[in-house]
């Protein structure tokens, strides 16, 4: 009984498809686990420490067009902390009047909401000229 | 004997090199459409780059959230597997049926045959109707209806029938059992390589029609992956990468299908072939 079982189990047929189930389960189960739209990072000055009262643009990206999703400020240690992002490919900018501002930073997710936290500093730089 | 063997050892040596080197040509295009999924470099780009650069999965993920690919995916799925079903049947009733003599077998063997050079083009419009009357436009069973059976499967499950010996049908006949149970009983477990390729065939021609769900599905919700596939297409002109990775994407499954049922697929394909 428990010979066919596993015989039947074995077969390409049955294992492969009971993979591709287990992985789709799996992913699924980290996304649900992961996908609260946190997106955390944190805002260097000019001179390279952390710029407080910057204010972060977080913008949604499309194929063909960008749209504001939301602006927060940083605190005292330049650490921003946006909560509700609900895209899978979002921009970043820091700017601060009197100071700056920052590249525009793509951050490309592998699922929508997903939670993440900037490895790179966004830096904010005297506009030229 | 040495020179014998040597001579052997060259010429199986450069009938595999052939070998690679056809299947470098047949793989090739794969290869070039899975790196510039992977990259969304310029395909035009000269001198061409082999290996790819910065290789990551967003584009798919792009494919996957900016157009309703769950939903195509699930259409296309729906549709297959219907289309699977039905043809694991209904062709097995109708091989059978041809196995067996009967005034006329000779006719609706040849009305069969002659029925396969005529094109689907021809017939769309009477199936459109058809379809339209049975009130099945938009739906699942619409899509997968005019694949339900295809003459070329039923001549393979017809080749494979034949091989069955005779007195194991009349033992089970004599064992009382009916024709449908001879069918499901005996004709199919012993025809499992004839069973694999209506599996592939039937799956690979539902899963890549494009111009039967283009006639009858009017609701965007009700489009298979290759109708997705042409919308993507006329959305995102300038999406490279985005567009082969929905190629991989919509390539994949019938590949994997293929991959795994390979072996019955060719021995179902063959087998009859050498049969006196």
């Amino acid at each position: 009984m428990r010979s066919t079982f596993l015989r039947i189990v074995r077969h390409r047929f049955v294992a492969v498809p009971l993979l591709i189930v287990v992985a789709v389960l799996g992913w699924n189960a980290y996304v649900v686990t992961h996908g609260d739209g946190i997106v955390r990072g944190v805002v260097l000055g000019p001179d390279g420490r952390p710029l407080a009262g910057a204010t972060v643009t977080m913008m949604e990206q499309n194929f063909t067009t960008n749209s504001d999703r939301g602006k927060t400020m940083t605190r005292e240690d330049g650490a921003f902390e946006f909560t509700d992002n609900r895209s899978h490919n979002i921009q970043l900018r820091a700017e601060k009047p009197g100071v700056g501002r920052s590249d525009v930073v793509v951050v490309r997710l592998y699922f929508r909401a997903q939670d993440v936290t900037l490895r790179e500093p966004l830096r904010v730089t005297k506009p030229a000229g | 004997m040495t020179r014998a063997r040597t001579w052997r050892a060259w010429k199986h040596a450069s009938l595999h090199l052939a070998m690679l080197a056809v299947s470098f040509c047949m793989l090739l295009p794969f290869y070039w459409v899975l790196k510039t999924s992977l990259t969304g470099e310029n395909i035009f780009v000269y001198p061409p780059g082999i290996v790819p650069v910065h290789p990551h999965l967003f584009y798919y993920i792009d494919v996957w959230y900016y157009i309703p690919f769950p939903r195509y995916l699930l259409n296309s799925v729906v549709v297959s597997v219907l289309s699977i079903a039905a043809n694991v049947v209904f062709n097995a009733l109708a091989a059978y049926a041809l196995t067996r003599h009967f005034r006329g077998r000779g006719a609706v063997i040849t009305i069969l045959l002659s029925c396969m050079m005529i094109p689907f083009q021809t017939t769309i419009v009477p199936a459109y109707l058809i379809t339209a009357k049975l009130g099945l436009l938009d739906s699942y069973l619409g899509l997968a209806l005019p694949t339900f059976s295809t003459i070329i499967c039923i001549f393979v499950y017809k080749a494979s029938f034949e091989a069955v010996p005779r007195s194991l049908i009349d033992a089970a006949r004599i064992d009382g059992l009916s024709e449908l149970q001879i069918i499901r009983r005996i004709m199919l477990p012993l025809s499992t390589s004839a069973v694999a390729t209506n599996v592939v065939l039937s799956f690979i021609w539902s899963w890549n029609n494009f111009l039967w769900p283009l006639i009858v599905v009017r609701d965007p919700l009700m489009q298979t992956l290759p109708l997705g596939l042409s919308r993507f297409l006329s959305y995102h002109e300038n999406t490279t990468g985005a567009l082969y990775a929905f190629c991989i994407m919509v390539l994949a499954p019938g590949i994997l299908l293929f991959l795994m049922a390979q072996k019955e697929f060719i021995r179902g394909l063959t087998s009859g072939a050498t049969k006196g």
